[in-house]
């Protein structure tokens, strides 16, 4: 049963914010093959293999939902993310969203050679907005991601720490119709976990949603209406946070 | 911190192309974007160096101060030049308006793999990246030409209307650019060996191009004549050439440069959009 047969169209399409329907990603990986004759009798020329990552994915998020992933290591939560953010070519399925989507994910580095105020510049310049509105801004955002002297040196002399709290505040300057957020809380300080929890729920408050994929379950419980389990690229749980969180922590895998 | 709301909703594909309109709007309301790199790019680029930003100076110079060695004084490739003005003018504008599509095209093939960051964090026209490449090369390219009337002054060639025309050359030229890099830059997406064979291309073009020689005088097969003016460089080099020094330049050159621009520009732009949503997997 795919989610478009779940819901009516007329009544329930005009509050969700996300469908996902069916949704299938095969992705070819190249692998290191041990430069053996007997491997290259058994394998050929053949370098890649096929990784079924996601195996028919239905879910929808209502406008105004916050939906929390859980799932072990190569579940398949960051393929799913991507899949909705339109940056993962899907193999089969849809998926709909409603307005535009901004994926946040783990320390992605801009530019490293330029300093924290370029790529800040960079990055909104680059989502569209206009130069003058984004310096307007960046008093607040350098505060924000608490960088203050740092923020004219190269970002590749940023700590780890630093450059997500850099990659969070750029792609939180716009408010995104639907907010995917990737483990992007899993680094930094206790302080900056709380200000950017802080922002994620505003933000929902006046984003359409926000997805959150953490291995934080307390995360989760704080800031998550709703929790799915994804395992083997398939839903294994869908509803109230504390029912899938505990049978997710009961379960063995 | 507050935010500014992105757009007005409506629930659409994630993974549709998007049509050519928005997507040349999205482009445009982008352009600045495009500025900001170069400026920046242009001052990380020598920020290491003692000399700063004169290597965009030093760089050019020295270059046409090796080529004249090889060919000028050692080789004397200068047959046909003389009279027509001087070989190291002659070797400055060729070496020139090689250079500035070679460098162009080499950082627009990379644009899409070296900016893997951007690509996984923000959605945006991906031609966005071959335009600022594009863009960068010319503004980092600009010091060159003014060496080329300086040295055209150097070498007492006489002022002509003509000298005004050459920035209108290499607006052409940047538009031929654009396009060879989104086709460069499509390549290098699907396959990453296109970086090593580049220079290659390069190599063979600016032997195939009369950059170091006049290419009538030395060119004597028909057939060979032909494949050197139909190659898209010559006829860049040929109009700069005409502009700066007044050497006569071959008529199918010129038609030759319109069609490769031509295509280079709508055919480049068009190949590249169609695989989109290929780029965010690199």
């Amino acid at each position: 049963m795919t989610a478009s047969e779940q819901i009516d169209p007329a009544v329930e399409l005009a509050q969700l914010s996300v469908l996902v329907d069916d949704v299938h990603v095969n992705f070819r990986v190249y692998r290191d093959n041990e430069a053996s004759l007997r491997e290259f009798v058994r394998r050929g020329m053949r370098r890649t293999v096929d990784v079924h990552a996601l195996r028919g994915v239905s879910l929808s998020v209502g406008v105004g939902e916050s939906v929390g992933i859980v799932g072990s290591n190569g579940s398949g939560k960051s393929t799913l993310l991507r899949a909705i953010a339109g940056v993962q070519p899907l193999s089969s399925g849809r998926v709909l969203v409603r307005g535009e989507a901004h994926l946040l994910g783990v320390g992605a580095a801009l530019k490293p050679l330029l300093s924290g105020r370029r790529n800040i510049l960079l990055g909104g310049l680059a989502m569209g907005m206009q130069r003058a509105e984004i310096e307007a801004r960046l008093p607040e955002v350098v505060e924000f991601a608490g960088l203050q002297e740092s923020i004219n040196l190269p970002l590749n002399t940023y700590s780890v720490g630093m450059r997500s709290r850099l990659a969070f505040a750029i792609a939180t300057l716009r408010v995104a119709d639907v907010l995917l957020v990737d483990e992007a809380l899993a680094v930094g300080d206790q302080a900056f976990r709380e200000r950017s929890l802080a922002r994620l729920r505003s933000l929902r408050d006046e984003a359409g949603a926000v997805v959150l994929v953490t291995h934080n379950l307390v995360e989760i419980r704080q800031s998550c209406s709703r929790a799915i389990w994804l395992e083997q690229g398939e839903i294994r749980a869908d509803g109230a946070v504390e029912d899938v969180l505990s049978e997710y922590s009961t379960t063995p895998t | 911190m507050s935010a500014s709301r992105v757009t007005d909703p409506a629930l659409v594909d994630a993974h549709a192309n998007s049509q050519l309109g928005p997507y040349l709007r999205g482009l445009w309301k982008r352009r600045s974007y495009g500025w900001y790199v170069a400026e920046s790019d242009l001052r990380q680029r020598q920020i290491t160096t003692i000399f700063g930003s004169l290597w965009h100076l030093l760089n050019p110079v020295l270059s046409i101060a090796v080529y004249f060695l090889v060919f000028g004084l050692i080789l004397k490739t200068d047959r046909g030049v003389d009279g027509k003005g001087s070989f190291l003018l002659f070797l400055t504008v060729g070496l020139f308006v090689f250079q500035y599509t070679q460098r162009a095209v080499t950082q627009g093939a990379i644009s899409i793999v070296a900016n893997r960051g951007l690509i996984q964090a923000i959605r945006f026209p991906r031609a966005l990246l071959p335009l600022s490449a594009t863009l960068t090369e010319t503004f980092a390219a600009l010091p060159t030409f003014v060496v080329v009337y300086v040295v055209a002054l150097a070498t007492g060639t006489a002022p002509t209307w003509s000298w005004l025309v050459l920035p209108l050359i290499v607006t052409w030229q940047m538009l031929f650019n654009f396009g060879a890099s989104m086709i460069a830059a499509r390549m290098t997406t699907h396959f990453r060996d296109m970086q090593q064979l580049l220079p290659f291309v390069f190599r063979l073009l600016i032997y195939g191009s009369g950059v170091f020689f006049a290419i009538e005088n030395y060119v004597s097969d028909q057939w060979m004549k032909v494949v050197y003016i139909v190659n898209p460089m010559y006829g860049f080099i040929g109009m700069a050439r005409w502009a700066a020094m007044g050497m006569a330049m071959p008529a199918e050159a010129l038609i030759a440069s319109v069609v490769w621009t031509t295509v280079a520009l709508v055919g480049g732009f068009f190949w590249f959009k169609a695989a989109e949503h290929a780029y965010d997997r690199v």
